[in-house]
């Protein structure tokens, strides 16, 4: 086999030319050449006339200089301050080059072993990961389970809709922490910027809020449709157990979530809150230290209550979900009478 | 562990029937946070003033959900039966939810007949009356 020939150099150079353009493009070439204000030189007199032309022409005097733009390929690329056609036909041009790009890849993807019969890249990458981990069978067994036609009743949606707006809260939860502070300083301020600044932020903390009630709402409903149809007994007792806990974590989600955005309301709510967890005997003061560390709800409160509500509870509410998910699964939805 | 036997008329295969119920229950659930999203960029939740600790207001609430045990704490007298009232607020909700967490166990035998499910009924229905009663006593006070 010959390792050199005209047409591998002719590609290679090719190549090399292309790249050597690229990083030129990339490093160099300006969109806009920069158009810098002139200088006024200063040596020469002062033109007289011309100064007095420019002072009867309004126009020409506010005219002012070109500012130094600054140019930029992406910008240029983009179509920026071009309105809105330029950008679209460059989207759409490019977007479907692209996308007639990785549909041929895909194509040759799904016919790169020529000899076995044709079977789309899909299937292919499936196949290689049943192949190694069997996993296709245990799957459809899962998804093919049947569900008895009654668990089609309204009445059990209620939990699934719990879960569903734990999903929301998880993720507008995720969302607001990107910008929320957790310090007695720079907590109020944060809650202020996420509803003034932050785009979309208001609705943002709307969902996180109204959503937050909405899931103890539907948590009783769930519960009380259960305790009605008599589902908590023998052999699901440990479901019931544990969608007590989810209850009693939901409520801590929301115990802790109120001191967050540390307003007047938010701050003495917690300390009477924790002053009747004060009350409980034996143990009050005890609850009442690990709740407020310390004896009064100060910056350290803060953290404690952001660290719960954001770790510690979460992860708590995941696992119990998990097992009583687990559970109803193994077992079915339970048959009314 | 006990499966329960289900002829194949009474069911539908979970995927993609049963996921499908699911899918759009979701769909539901979604446009409705769309509005409260839509009403929240319209009317922010909102913030009361800083947290002073100087400055205690007036009335200081807890959240609705905790309002209808607030209020019992409130009013109970001080001393019932030579135990102080505030304990009693105090560890009444905590045993009451204890019961309700052993209660699986506690009622363990099986229903005869649906009425029990009407008995249950109106025991949810008087407790959650109840507590929606304390709420608004609550709010309102």
């Amino acid at each position: 086999m010959r390792y050199f020939s005209l047409k591998r150099f002719g590609m290679l150079t090719l190549l090399v030319i292309a790249a050597g353009l690229l990083i030129f493009i990339a490093t160099h070439a300006h969109a806009h050449p920069p158009t810098l204000p002139k200088q006024p030189d200063k040596s020469a007199s002062p033109n007289w006339s011309l100064a007095e032309a420019v002072s009867f022409s309004p126009a020409l005097a506010i005219t002012p200089p070109p500012a130094a733009q600054e140019p930029c390929l992406s910008c240029h690329i983009l179509g920026e301050n071009k309105g809105i056609w330029t950008p679209l036909a460059r989207w759409i041009l490019f977007g479907g080059m692209g996308l007639i790009f990785i549909l041929g890849v895909y194509r040759s993807a799904s016919t790169w072993v020529t000899r076995s019969p044709w079977k789309s890249f899909t299937n292919r990458a499936v196949g290689w990961v049943d192949e190694r981990y069997r996993i296709s069978e245990p799957l459809s067994k899962i998804l093919k389970k049947p569900v008895p036609k009654y668990a089609l009743h309204w009445w059990y949606c209620l939990g699934g809709i719990t879960a569903f707006l734990f999903v929301v809260q998880g993720i507008t939860g995720i969302l607001l922490a990107f910008y929320y502070k957790p310090t007695p300083e720079a907590a109020y301020a944060s809650i202020q910027y996420i509803e003034s600044q932050v785009y979309l932020g208001a609705a943002i903390r709307a969902i996180h809020h109204w959503c937050a009630n909405g899931m103890i709402v539907m948590c009783v409903a769930h519960m009380s449709r259960v305790f009605i149809m008599g589902a908590y007994k023998q052999p699901r007792e440990l479901n019931w157990v544990s969608g007590v806990v989810l209850l009693i974590l939901t409520l801590v989600f929301g115990f802790t979530g109120y001191l967050l955005p540390w307003d007047q309301r938010a701050f003495w709510a917690t300390t009477v809150g924790s002053e009747i967890a004060g009350g409980v005997p034996a143990i009050g003061n005890l609850a009442l230290v690990f709740l407020r560390v310390g004896w009064n709800v100060t910056g350290e409160t803060l953290s404690r209550f952001y660290g719960l509500h954001v770790i510690i509870v979460p992860l708590a509410t995941v696992a119990f979900m998990g097992a009583h998910f687990l559970m109803v699964r193994r077992q079915g939805v339970a048959k009314p009478l | 562990m006990s499966d329960i036997e289900h002829k194949s008329e009474d069911t539908i295969p979970f995927f993609p029937d049963h996921v499908r119920t699911e899918f759009f229950v979701v769909l539901g659930i979604l446009a409705i946070v769309v509005i409260i999203a839509i009403a929240g960029l319209i009317k922010p939740v909102g913030l009361e003033e800083p947290a002073d600790p100087l400055n205690t207001p007036l009335h200081v609430k807890p959240e609705w959900y905790f309002l209808s045990l607030y209020q019992i704490l409130k009013k109970i007298p001080a001393m019932v039966l030579g135990i102080q009232g505030k304990t009693i607020g105090v560890m009444l909700p905590i045993l009451l939810l204890g019961l309700i967490l052993i209660w699986p166990f506690l009622d363990h035998k099986p229903d005869k007949s649906r009425r029990v499910y009407w008995v249950r009924m109106a025991l949810v229905v008087f407790t959650i009356i109840f507590i929606i009663a304390l709420t608004i006593w609550g709010e309102v006070s």
